[in-house]
């Protein structure tokens, strides 16, 4: 999955698949609806489906600005 | 115990994971408390760290093991990383699942150890440059479905 590949280009990056179903609090924090969906930094960014490489990069680079 | 794998699945994971280049150790958090899928969890790693002999599993509790479990970033059970493994050294590549790796997600754990066995995570160049730039902490939660 793409999260994983950018977490292993930097030690700084964890990336974490999660069961929404095991973990429904945490997915009604996030408001998850459609899946895949990606949390970046506990809420500072969101993106929602299967993304490019560059789509995701932006969001992580926008979040951490 | 049944088995979760059957001989039929065990064969094509097999196959998945002979391109394995080197090694990968996994390491599994369960508890002793509320934890519904932490048993088929643990059985379903060992059954596929069975299956090539790159792969080694370490079984650990995130109570006991509080220690582990904080420098692995693990705060969830059943809780799973997948490290880099050279001799006695475990490298963290900050990859991790929460929750039972099945239907989708089984794929994605195949997918896991085969992307760090690789050593490479095979994004492209500029990305790979853009991302080595990040100099804060990020935290990626990818929620998915096991359907």
């Amino acid at each position: 999955m793409l999260a994983h590949k950018m977490a292993m280009e930097n030690p700084l990056i964890q990336a974490e698949a999660i069961d929404a179903v095991e973990f429904p609090e945490l997915s009604r924090k996030h408001n998850v609806s459609g899946v895949p969906q990606t949390t970046i930094n506990d809420g500072a960014g969101h993106v929602v489906g299967a993304v490019p490489e560059t789509n995701l990069l932006a969001a992580i680079l926008q979040s951490v600005k | 115990m049944n088995q979760l794998l059957d001989e039929n699945i065990q064969n094509q994971v097999r196959q998945a994971l002979s391109p394995m280049e080197e090694p990968v150790h996994v390491l599994f958090f369960g508890s002793q408390n509320d934890c519904e899928y932490c048993d088929d969890t643990r059985q379903l790693l060992e059954e596929v760290t069975s299956l090539s002999d790159k792969l080694s599993l370490g079984i650990h509790d995130i109570d006991s093991d509080a220690d582990l479990a904080r420098q692995f970033g693990v705060d969830k059970t059943p809780g799973i990383v997948l490290a880099g493994k050279e001799g006695d050294v475990i490298t963290d590549y900050g990859i991790r699942f929460a929750g039972i790796p099945a239907g989708h997600e089984f794929g994605s754990l195949i997918q896991g150890l085969l992307l760090i066995s690789s050593r490479n995570s095979g994004l492209s160049q500029a990305t790979k440059e853009q991302i080595k730039l990040i100099q804060k902490p990020v935290l990626l939660q990818v929620f998915a479905t096991p359907t």
